[in-house]
């Protein structure tokens, strides 16, 4: 069953957009830890490894993907950057991953699609614990402990991992990953008030602590910092439900969840230690009623309030609050027309205080040709609200050429002030230019074909595309006196990313199962295309140094995504509990920089190198208590220092798993 | 002016003047006009740190195409130049820069593509301090700057029209910022980046009989 595609429970079978649901044997199995890890395994799924792990879905970085835990939205996003290695699997029963907008449910975020961890459910009576051991001194303890009373159930859930970090660079001060570790703590009870009420609640912490000890050479000095960077979390989820009769249920949720990050670094010269903080609050009530007014219909209606706020010595002090409110209605019908065709359609009004309000419609359609294929279709609006960056940044970079960077909402007055103060030398025209911020926004079309057969052949094929507008980049607005820029942000980019996404499955003798995937992706600025067209984009060659015009098949569209990428993994399963694995993952070159001062991805040298990237597993079941594992990650002991210094070449481990 | 600065430019710069290379043939084969190829001319490089940002001694290098020769600053002055440099800025001799009858214009375009300079084309004066002939900032005139790996890169597809300061017509493709005319990797460190910029490689086309053909 999938919940995140509707808000409400659907099997695989009955849903009109794409999802990919990845289950608890999965996950075990391929010895995940993080959720990065796993997530690396799917097809179309990239991790970037830039402020964290962060995830490419459709060809949409990683500040355009909604993550949720358990239906919640987390935050704590550095450059836009959820990082995913923050959260542990070793409770998860099940991922569930939306691909395309779905801001008709979500709301922000939710453009390139929405991730939703779902935590071990309600109901089990368990108590296990699990230890890892692998490489660079990496451990990873868990205890799962679940109990099921008559009208209560409760679950608690730990988990602490740590790394002693590596180091890709010989001899280096500054290791490539530093030491770390990371704790999270969970808490759910549910109890069963009436045959009609019912209410819970979860809490949660989650903290990480990383060591930091940098180098930098600068003009031929070296300054050398130590000091540490950390996190903490918590998330606190209360609700209660009334179900009203056997058509009309009814939840009312309260969520609240906190951020702090904070980097300190002693820093060894005359500029003083650095301290670096963030501060960032999320609470938010909703409510949500699920109506059946007939056997073929389903009305999901809700409403929310919420309330953001942040506070940082990145946008100003520590003691200046920034604040949003949100205020949101959707409504969603899925209707069965007949026993073929079922029509979806949803719309959901975002009122916001700091920007602009956003209206996001989908609609969707499934037609099941017979029990086994299935065609989809459906189309979505997505958004993402301006973070607090881009509305309060109030930055100057003194290292590289002294520029400064202003959010929106501060960048008149700063300005304003610069020039009383007789510090800038010019505006721009893009000064004159600066409004308020709008949210950036997609039109995401799906068409599917699914090919369902337990015992043949499974199939499904998904073509894509995207279009967004309103995208928020940077530009000059003024100069400074002594040569430095100041930038501020803007609604200016429109881009689009498609392709087609094939999945491939099949069961041989209840014993092997072999996946194969393939992603092709194309994605492009469109201004930067019409610049192309019109011949105004010029490159220069590496060897000769001759600049010619650009074509329009020598673009290799935005940054960091890869043209084509596929995996094939192979699932071994033995009756008396034996299993082993084995997934090859291809990613094809993608982008890093520009290198030839036209801003764009063209010359070959512009990429980073395509790789394979080989997993395998293999575990027994010892008695009925206990289950061994172990595992190499990277096999093929792939490295790329600059483009990949989160791989730290083969990894092996073992993990012992107990049940009481 | 700290007086060590000075002596340590004074140093660097004769020091560079002996390095820099010029007067090499490179001419396309698209243009019968023959271009220069000048390597490695120096403009104010960073001799040191002030309030933590990377600073020259603040002089321009003076050029004249005419002669592809270096102008000391002595004569900055007079119409003996054309086009100076300091850093990422450019100027040409007329308006606030020099007496001459300079300007200056950034086509876009490819430098073989570029043979003759259309009649209705406006050439800039230099107004100090506020607008230059050659705007400077990153991705407003020749170069792009980038703020996460710290480089400066000419943009491909720019040929600076100048207008020397006799009046006649030249034009001029930036071809690297670095020493040698490499841009440094962008691995490398802030500190190589730092010392190895301010190094101008550039080709230019020089018209002497004062018509607006480079052919």
């Amino acid at each position: 069953m999938v919940v995140t595609a509707t808000r409400t429970p659907r099997t695989m079978g009955n849903l009109a957009i794409p999802v990919l649901l990845i289950n608890s044997k999965t996950l075990y199995q391929s010895g995940s830890l993080r959720l990065n890890d796993i997530l690396s395994e799917q097809t179309a799924l990239m991790i970037t490894d830039n402020f964290g792990k962060g995830i490419q879905m459709q060809g949409l970085s990683s500040e355009y993907t909604l993550v949720l835990l358990d239906g919640e939205p987390l935050i704590g996003r550095t450059g836009g950057v959820l990082d995913l290695s923050r959260i542990t699997i070793r409770n998860i029963r099940k991922v569930e991953i939306i691909k395309g907008p779905s801001s008709s449910l979500y709301g922000s975020e939710a453009m390139g699609g929405v991730i939703n961890i779902i935590t071990d459910g309600a109901g089990q009576h368990k108590t296990d614990a699990s230890i890892r051991y692998g490489r660079f001194g990496s451990i990873d303890g868990a205890i799962n402990y679940a109990r099921k009373y008559k009208k209560t159930d409760i679950q608690l859930a730990s988990n602490y991992n740590r790394s002693e970090g590596y180091s890709l660079k010989p001899f280096a001060v500054q290791k490539t990953v530093e030491p770390f570790w990371k704790a999270a703590h969970q808490l759910n009870i549910n109890h069963l008030i009436s045959e009609r009420w019912k209410a819970g609640a979860g809490l949660r912490f989650n903290n990480t602590h990383i060591d930091n000890s940098i180098s930098v050479q600068n003009l031929g000095s070296t300054i050398t910092s130590k000091g540490f960077e950390k996190n903490q979390e918590y998330n606190i989820t209360p609700f209660i439900q009334y179900q009203v009769d056997k058509k009309i249920k009814s939840v009312l949720r309260g969520y609240i969840t906190g951020f702090h990050a904070s980097q300190q670094l002693d820093v060894k010269d005359a500029y003083g230690s650095y301290n670096d903080k963030f501060s960032q609050l999320f609470a938010r009530v909703e409510q949500q009623t699920d109506i059946h007014p007939t056997e073929q219909s389903t009305l999901t209606l809700g409403a929310g309030l919420i309330k953001e706020q942040v506070s940082s010595n990145r946008y100003d002090s520590l003691s200046t609050l920034r604040n949003n409110q949100i205020a949101y209605l959707f409504a969603q019908h899925e209707y069965a027309v007949n026993e073929q065709l079922t029509i979806i359609g949803g719309v959901r009004f975002d009122a916001n205080k700091a920007y602009a309000s956003v209206l996001s419609p989908k609609f969707s359609f499934q037609y099941k040709l017979n029990r086994c294929l299935n065609f989809n279709a459906s189309y979505g609006r997505g958004f993402k609200a301006p973070d607090f960056r881009q509305l309060y940044l109030n930055f100057t970079n003194l290292a590289a050429g002294a520029y400064s960077v202003f959010g929106t909402e501060v960048a008149t007055a700063e300005i304003n002030r610069m020039s009383a103060a007789m510090m800038l030398e010019q505006t721009t025209d893009m000064f004159s230019k600066l409004s308020v911020l709008k949210p950036e926004t997609s039109g995401g079309l799906n068409l599917g074909v699914q090919y369902l057969h337990p015992q043949k052949l499974q199939f499904n094929l998904n073509l894509f595309r995207n279009d967004l507008s309103n995208m928020i980049v940077t530009d000059v607005i003024a100069f400074k006196k002594n040569g430095g820029q100041i930038y501020s942000y803007f609604n200016l980019k429109r881009a689009l990313t498609q392709g087609a996404e094939i999945n491939l499955s099949k069961q041989f003798i209840n014993a092997l199962n072999i996946q194969a995937g393939y992603q092709y992706l194309y994605t492009a600025d469109k201004d930067v295309v019409d610049a192309i067209k019109d011949g105004k984009v010029f490159q220069r060659n590496q060897s000769n140094n001759l600049v010619s015009r650009m074509g329009l098949n020598e673009y290799g569209g935005l940054p960091y995504r890869s043209r084509h990428s596929g995996n094939i993994k192979f699932y071994y399963q033995h009756v008396k509990g034996f299993f082993a694995t084995s997934r090859l993952m291809y990613r094809g070159r993608w982008g890093t920089m520009d290198l030839d001062g036209n801003g764009l991805i063209n010359r070959a040298d512009e990429f980073a190198k395509g790789h394979l990237q080989l997993n395998c597993s293999a575990g027994i079941q010892i008695k009925q208590q206990i289950k061994l594992m172990a595992g190499v990650d990277n096999v093929l002991n792939y490295k790329d220092l600059i483009n990949l210094p989160g791989n730290p070449g083969r990894v092996g481990y073992i993990d012992l798993q107990f049940n009481f | 002016m700290n007086r060590s600065i000075i002596f340590a430019f004074a140093l660097l710069s004769s020091l560079f003047f002996i390095a820099c290379e010029k007067e090499e043939n490179a001419s396309g084969p698209n243009s019968s006009l023959t271009s220069n190829l000048v390597k490695d001319l120096v403009a104010d490089t960073i001799v040191g740190l002030a309030n933590g940002q990377p600073v020259g001694v603040g002089k321009y290098t003076f050029y004249s195409l005419e002669n592809n020769a270096i102008v000391p600053s002595s004569d900055s002055n007079s119409t003996k130049w054309d086009i100076a440099f300091r850093g990422t800025s450019i100027l040409t001799n007329a308006g606030t820069s020099g007496p001459g009858a300079g300007g200056a214009f950034v086509y876009t375009g490819t430098y073989d593509e570029l043979k003759t300079v259309s009649p209705d084309s406006v050439f800039r004066k230099d107004s100090a301090p506020s607008s230059f002939a050659i705007p400077s900032g990153s991705n407003k005139g020749w170069y792009v700057y980038d703020p996460v790996n710290n480089l400066i890169t000419p943009i491909p597809g720019r040929v600076l029209v100048i207008k020397t300061a006799k009046g006649n017509y030249a034009k001029i493709e930036i071809i690297n910022y670095y020493k040698g005319g490499t841009t440094p990797a962008p691995s490398v460190s802030d500190d190589i980046k730092l010392k190895t910029q301010r190094f101008y490689t550039f080709r230019f086309a020089h018209q002497a009989n004062g018509t607006a053909s480079f052919q």
